[in-house]
């Protein structure tokens, strides 16, 4: 690719992304795809109801509590964007109030164990996102879970590092839907 | 003396609380009330008085719509009452509860099924409500959310509602069937149930009106002030009903 052809498709995928128009495309989703969509929403809500109380627990620092709330902002955008894929496709987006999510009871009593929890839950979704990317069938969405991918696995980096450690793997496991949505079922309520 | 004072007090209220249910009784004795078959077991217990007609919630629409004399309409949507508050035969309909959607096996699960992917890898007689009963909407949305309508292929019979769903399966005429969590409450020792996850589940909104074309609007209006009130979610969450959703 030359470099004209390659800033002309990273321009493409830039537009994709600020313009987030994943409801346009929807139409052309399968179930499955829908299923990633639906499970992506609602563990999103999940992941920024984790950051608002990690935030709220008075366990981090300052300096360290801008990348919890970069994390947050992640997960309401991440979660407005499936929520948009799912509304074009016809369905009904999740909303935050229907779900009364559920923490083990120290989660938020210590720094590291909030960066614990927090890490298991993001890897689950970055596993399903990882899927997502490679099965869904529209072009479009496909390139939207890679986005998400890439996002959570950012965030993943950020917790690792305010807990000292790193989250660098060669190859994250990916996850079928079944298995995440087990793997989370006692956190969504 | 001050002991003495108290008693005749509380004896004092306890008449008073006596009376004003009797009071509610006789009013809610002439009440017609149609309501979502789910709604059976928790209505019966809370207030035994009116005159009840349980049956699949598109089948009460209907029923209403053709002149039923019906005095109070409880569904289990609200598309149903929504529909015929349009049309001016219902007063504006409120929310009253909601509910979740569960999977039961039979007992003895010969199909041995664990999951709700099960049914999709495993050879399964399904049944279901039809996709006009409330309870038959809110499955083919689980199905579609899981990505699992493809197992509709596997259904055997379709039902007039959730109670006959629910009676197939705990008979075992069935391997499983798909429910709410409050009619899988009420057979718990002929059933498993099956955990539907969260983010599948479909928004379960029940919803109560005041029939239009009532004569006793009076007291199927305090009728419905009684079950939105602490006594009557009281009686709801008994039952497994969950409360009333925000906004």
């Amino acid at each position: 690719m030359n470099r004209g052809r390659f800033l002309t498709s990273a321009v493409g995928v830039g537009a994709l992304t600020l313009g987030a128009p994943w409801g346009a495309t929807a139409g052309a989703a399968t179930e499955d795809d829908l299923a990633y969509a639906n499970f992506g929403a609602a563990t999103e809500f999940l992941v920024k109801d984790f950051y608002a109380k990690a935030l709220k627990a008075n366990v981090f620092a300052g300096t360290e509590t801008s990348a919890l709330k970069r994390g947050r902002s992640c997960a309401a955008q991440h979660a407005k964007a499936l929520s948009d894929l799912l509304v074009g496709a016809g369905d009904v987006a999740p909303l935050e109030d229907d779900f009364e999510f559920e923490w083990p009871a120290k989660t938020f009593t210590s720094k590291n164990d909030a960066l614990a929890t927090g890490v298991g839950v993001l890897r689950v979704l970055l596993g399903a996102y990882q899927t997502a990317a490679a099965t869904v069938t529209e072009p479009s969405h496909r390139v939207l879970y890679a986005s998400l991918t890439a996002s959570v696995g950012q965030q993943l980096a950020e917790l690792a590092a305010l807990n000292g450690g790193r989250a660098v793997e060669p190859f994250p496991v990916a996850t079928d839907l079944e298995a995440a949505s087990d793997a989370l079922e006692s956190y969504l309520g | 003396m001050r002991k003495r004072l108290t008693l005749v007090v509380l004896a004092l209220v306890a008449l008073a609380t006596s009376a004003s249910a009797m009071a509610a009784g006789s009013q809610s004795a002439s009440l017609t009330i149609y309501a979502a078959a789910s709604l059976t077991d928790v209505f019966r217990a809370f207030d035994p008085a009116p005159r009840y007609s349980f049956a699949g919630s598109n089948t009460l629409e209907t029923q209403i719509r053709n002149g039923a004399p019906a005095d109070l309409f409880a569904s289990a949507a609200p598309l149903n009452t929504q529909r015929l508050y349009k049309q001016g035969l219902v007063q504006r309909p409120v929310t009253f509860t909601s509910n979740r959607l569960a999977l039961i096996v039979p007992s003895s699960n010969p199909a041995g099924i664990t999951s709700v992917y099960d049914l999709k890898r495993k050879p399964v007689k399904l049944v279901v409500a039809g996709a006009a009963v409330p309870v038959g909407a809110y499955t083919r949305t689980v199905l579609r959310k899981m990505g699992l309508s493809s197992v509709l292929s596997k259904v055997v019979s379709q039902e007039t509602d959730v109670r006959a769903v629910t009676s197939k399966v705990a008979l075992g005429q069935a391997d499983a069937g798909f429910v709410y969590v409050t009619d899988a409450r009420a057979v718990a020792d002929r059933v498993k149930v099956v955990r539907i996850p969260a983010w599948a589940q479909p928004r379960v909104r029940y919803e109560i009106a005041v029939v239009s074309s009532s004569t006793r609007k009076a007291a199927a209006q305090a009728w419905v002030k009684t079950l939105l009130s602490a006594r009557g979610q009281a009686a709801l969450k008994e039952y497994g009903f969950l409360p009333l959703p925000a906004g």
